[in-house]
């Protein structure tokens, strides 16, 4: 009794000071590296467009990254179990928030409504952000009360069930096919990690893979591009950005000119010509080009080495997370992350057709910004209680 | 509270996913790998192409000599003066000193200095001195900009051959034209790197291509000779009221043009301004008298060639041995071809006569009877043999082709009316260059001016060479052709065309302009010396002369009084008095 009792009491006396300091650092060092970069990227344009405030772009990050971090602090001081009473809060409202863009609170921007503004306070707000945080809460809590549930077809069923509503809406309401992409993507890794099988799995990717192929080669083959979709012109765009300059292609184009002029060493911080106005979006979703060109393969491998150490951090803490509530909304944020930064780096260097995705932490966007440091609040919550296996 | 236990699988799982995940990195690292070093070049050369804007440095064009060197087409450096708005300090001053300078209205200049404006151009083709001048002052906001413009010094010499350029310093007719691609010279260039509004980005400075000076072109035509027979031309036109009178000068051996004249010509350093009395209606009408102000009647069009083309029947029927020298003939002063009576122009006729008399009498059935003798066919064959039917290849642009009746459709009349040089039509340079080919020996020789074209910074001389087709006349016929055609001159029609110690060769032609009837007429004179060893072939074409209007009076004394002149001048060495005597 007693030796329980000292046990009880020694872990929780060592997780109440375990704080995962490298965590911690990585996303510090991201967060001032992407606001060097938006510095750099946004001064010259920002410049000629808000009357010579160059540092408009940069000064809206920090505003963002101090809410943000404040954010991340206070969740991180929260233990996560307290949370699980607002999974389905949270699954209702997000869903709410995705029609709150149709209501006059909207905002339209880059051509798209994505975006909604509550009076009084200076963001706009993005709900398919919203979604990402409420459904990794929602799943990571369906699969605990789901149990060995999860392992038979049926509970696969009702997890996919329960996500598509919103993958749906996304796309839908606010025409962005990346962010329904991310929130299935989050919701395969939750269920592909809560099951036990791997065969299934590796047949649903197998199938996938040349469900796409095919889809490609359709498209490749097919005899014209009058009467195709947007989306369809923008995979022949992929294929041949050089063929069509003008449209769709000029964006990829100029991201695949800043990034091949940056050579092996780049052109150095601050000297990107491409910057200039010529690639639309830099500081935003093309950041990472313009990273290439003037930091070169250096600075690029580095960044990606970066995030590769980040989802280490990760992975550590939702093995090593203390129960399987904690270690799903760790595996939520590590499908979040991945994801993301997978699609942008493929999409800026073309290595899938064009479609806005930004990258984590380093481009510019306030509330993606605040809702990734509410998520790595909850991570370091979940770290402040994991258990060393060997205790 | 959810206490679900975090399984073993689960943590392999995670594992396995982020495996999966760090694959999918490296292979993106692979791609970007790819596209920075092995793509690095090709990306970074097309990012340049779009970074750069440039600004282009006018070359100096190559200059026109002629055969002696002496500048034909030179560049002249003139300033374009224009205004800053926002450099400018002293807005008053500017307008005061470029008003004085430049003798502009003040009104003028001072719109142009208070406009808000990027750069604003107040005057361009200022001469240098005044750019200079305007330049010294210092002013700051002002702009001297230096640029070539061609200026030809001799102003109408030669207009119709050696062409002039437009605002962009391009060939627009003649030589200029033709030897655009060497004259041209290669622009240089200032790079400047913008952003993608065309706003200079300061810190990465400038890079300059410097322009190529164009080379320049020698040709064969000799400024006195062009400018003597130009003289020449409009003594003629002024005393004879003619409409037209066209020169040609060439040395048959090579077909190298000496001077082609075809008055009116038009002053070279302002080619767009018509003569003062025209008065057009339209923008179109005064394009068209433009165009015809600058059409050169040697080669842009045809006529009649009249008796002048019996050179061509006479060496096709001595080639083809159906007449000789002392064949016999008959003149009643008509010829009846078919149903048709052909008149001689000598309505008596001139009765018995060989063939070296009916030349010297230019008698019209005695060529009838030679090319009907000839046949059709042969004398078809002859024609192109001759090279009538091709394009002389002359390097002047727009070369008139010949228009001759197909050989399906010619009958006895036809051939009859070609023998004595009508019912068809062939440009002035044609003739001069098939007789020249006739009584050079049988050489058909390309008429052309360029001769060489000079070095530049970039690349070395070049001596242009023309094809010459041997043996389109055997030498046998051309020397006995040469003697008659001396008799012509010496004793025949061509009288006026004898110059006092040389041989010449000669024929005349009198030819009716279409319609006939209209009294309108083509005189013209073709002679050449010596009359042994040719070097120098002339015609002179005067069209619509007022009052007589007989080749041999109105044309012949135009080629006598060159000849006069130009022989010595050519280094011809006058023969023994007694020989002119002796005929």
């Amino acid at each position: 009794m007693a030796t329980k009792t000292r046990t009880r009491h020694k872990r929780k006396e060592q997780s109440e000071f375990y704080f995962d300091y490298s965590l911690i650092l990585i996303i510090l060092f991201l967060l001032g590296f992407g606001m060097v970069m938006i510095y750099s990227t946004s001064s010259y344009e920002a410049f000629q467009e808000y009357d010579g405030d160059s540092a408009h772009f940069l000064r809206t990050q920090m505003i963002a990254s101090i809410l943000g971090l404040g954010l991340m602090i206070v969740v991180a001081n929260i233990p996560y179990h307290f949370w699980e009473h607002f999974a389905v809060l949270g699954y209702v409202v997000s869903m709410g928030a995705l029609f709150l863009v149709k209501t006059p609170l909207g905002v339209k921007s880059h051509g798209a409504t994505r975006w909604f503004k509550i009076p009084g306070i200076p963001l706009n707000i993005q709900p398919a952000e919203i979604v990402k945080l409420c459904m990794i809460l929602f799943l990571a809590c369906l699969i605990c009360k789901l149990g060995k549930n999860v392992r038979t077809w049926k509970g696969i069923l009702i997890m996919v069930a329960v996500s598509l509503p919103h993958v749906i809406l996304i796309k839908v309401i606010t025409e962005n096919l990346s962010s329904s992409i991310i929130v299935l993507g989050i919701a395969a890794l939750m269920v592909f990690v809560a099951d036990t099988d791997y065969k299934k799995y590796i047949f649903i990717g197998i199938v996938g893979c040349l469900a796409v192929a095919a889809v490609v080669f359709f498209i490749v083959t097919a005899d014209s591009t009058e009467g195709m979709d947007f989306r369809s012109r923008r995979v022949n765009t992929w294929l041949h950005p050089e063929s069509d300059p003008s449209d769709t292609g000029f964006q990829t184009l100029q991201a695949l000119y800043a990034i091949g002029s940056g050579g092996i060493w780049g052109k150095g911080l601050g000297q990107s010509m491409q910057k200039l106005g010529f690639l639309p979006e830099a500081q935003n979703d093309m950041i990472f080009s313009i990273i290439c060109e003037e930091l070169g393969l250096f600075g690029a491998i580095s960044i990606i080495l970066m995030f590769l150490m980040l989802l280490w951090r990760l992975m550590i803490i939702a093995t090593n997370a203390p129960d399987l509530f904690g270690s799903m909304l760790v595996v939520g944020v590590i499908g979040h992350i991945a994801i993301q930064v997978i699609l942008n780096i493929a999409v800026v260097t073309n290595t899938i057709p064009n479609t806005g995705i930004s990258l984590p932490f380093i481009s510019y966007g306030g509330s993606s910004l605040m809702f990734l440091l509410i998520e790595m609040g909850l991570v370091l919550s979940v770290a402040k209680r994991m258990q060393l296996r060997e205790t | 509270m959810l206490t679900n236990r975090n399984y073993q699988s689960h943590r392999k799982k995670i594992t396995v996913a982020c495996a999966i995940f760090a694959l999918i990195l490296a292979g993106l690292f692979a791609r970007l790998v790819y596209l920075m070093v092995w793509r690095a070049d090709y990306y970074a050369q097309k990012a340049t192409q779009l970074h750069e804007r440039e600004r282009s440095i006018k070359a100096a064009r190559g200059r026109i000599l002629d055969r002696n060197g002496v500048v034909l087409a030179d560049n002249r450096t003139v300033c374009t003066i224009s205004v800053i708005h926002n450099q400018i300090q002293d807005a008053g001053q500017v307008t005061e000193v470029l008003c004085r300078e430049l003798g502009l209205s003040e009104e003028y200049v001072s719109k142009r200095v208070e406009k808000v404006s990027s750069i604003e151009r107040v005057k361009s083709n200022v001469d240098k001195e005044v750019g200079d001048r305007i330049r010294e002052y210092g002013l700051a906001g002002v702009k001297v900009d230096e640029d070539y413009k061609r200026y030809y010094p001799f102003g109408d010499l030669g207009s119709k051959v050696l062409g002039f350029t437009g605002a962009d310093n391009q060939g627009i007719i003649g030589l200029e034209v033709v030897y655009e691609d060497f004259l041209q010279g290669q622009p240089g260039n200032i790079l400047t790197v913008t952003d993608a509004k065309g706003i200079e980005v300061e810190e990465q400075g400038e890079r300059r291509q410097e322009p190529v000076k164009g080379r320049d072109l020698r040709i064969t035509m000799d400024r006195n000779i062009q400018s003597y027979a130009a003289q020449l031309a409009r003594q003629v036109m002024l005393a004879k009221e003619a409409q037209r009178v066209s020169i040609l000068v060439m040395d048959p051996r090579n077909g190298e043009v000496l001077a082609m004249v075809d008055v009116p010509e038009f002053d070279l350093n302002d080619p767009y301004g018509l003569p003062e009395q025209t008065s057009y209606a339209a923008q179109e009408e005064y394009q068209n008298l433009l165009n015809a102000m600058w059409r050169n009647g040697c080669i842009n069009d045809t006529y009649e060639p009249g008796s002048t083309f019996k050179i061509i029947t006479a060496a096709a029927g001595l080639e083809e041995g159906v007449v000789t020298p002392r064949s016999t003939f008959h003149c009643p002063g008509y010829i009846l071809v078919g149903d048709r009576r052909i008149r001689c122009h000598k309505v008596a006729g001139h009765g018995a006569q060989d063939f070296v008399h009916g030349t010297m009498n230019s008698c019209n059935p005695v060529f009838i009877t030679v090319g009907l003798r000839l046949g059709v066919e042969n004398y078809y064959r002859y024609f192109e043999k001759f090279g009538l039917k091709k394009k002389t290849g002359i390097d002047l642009p727009g070369e008139a082709a010949t228009i001759m009746h197909r050989m399906e459709d010619m009958g006895e009349v036809e051939l009859a009316t070609v023998s004595f040089g009508q019912s068809f039509q062939i440009t002035p340079i044609q003739l001069l260059t098939t007789a020249a080919s006739i009584i050079n020996g049988g050489k058909r020789v390309t008429p052309h001016f360029g001769m060489e074209v000079l070095g530049n910074e970039e690349q070395g001389a070049e001596v242009l060479s023309y094809p010459i087709e041997d043996g389109i006349v055997s030498e046998e016929t051309s020397q006995t052709l040469r003697g008659i055609l001396e008799l012509v001159v010496s004793e025949g029609t061509g009288k006026n065309g004898k110059v006092e110690g040389f041989s010449i060769g000669g024929k005349t032609a009198t030819s009716q302009t279409l319609p006939r009837g209209s009294g309108r007429y083509i005189a013209s004179f073709l002679g050449f010396a010596p009359a042994d060893d040719p070097q120098v072939i002339a015609l002179a074409v005067i069209h619509d002369p007022q009052g007589v209007y007989y080749g041999g009076q109105v044309a012949a004394p135009v080629i006598r009084q060159l000849f006069e002149n130009i022989l010595p001048y050519l280094g011809i060495t006058k023969e023994e008095a007694d020989k002119g005597q002796d005929e």
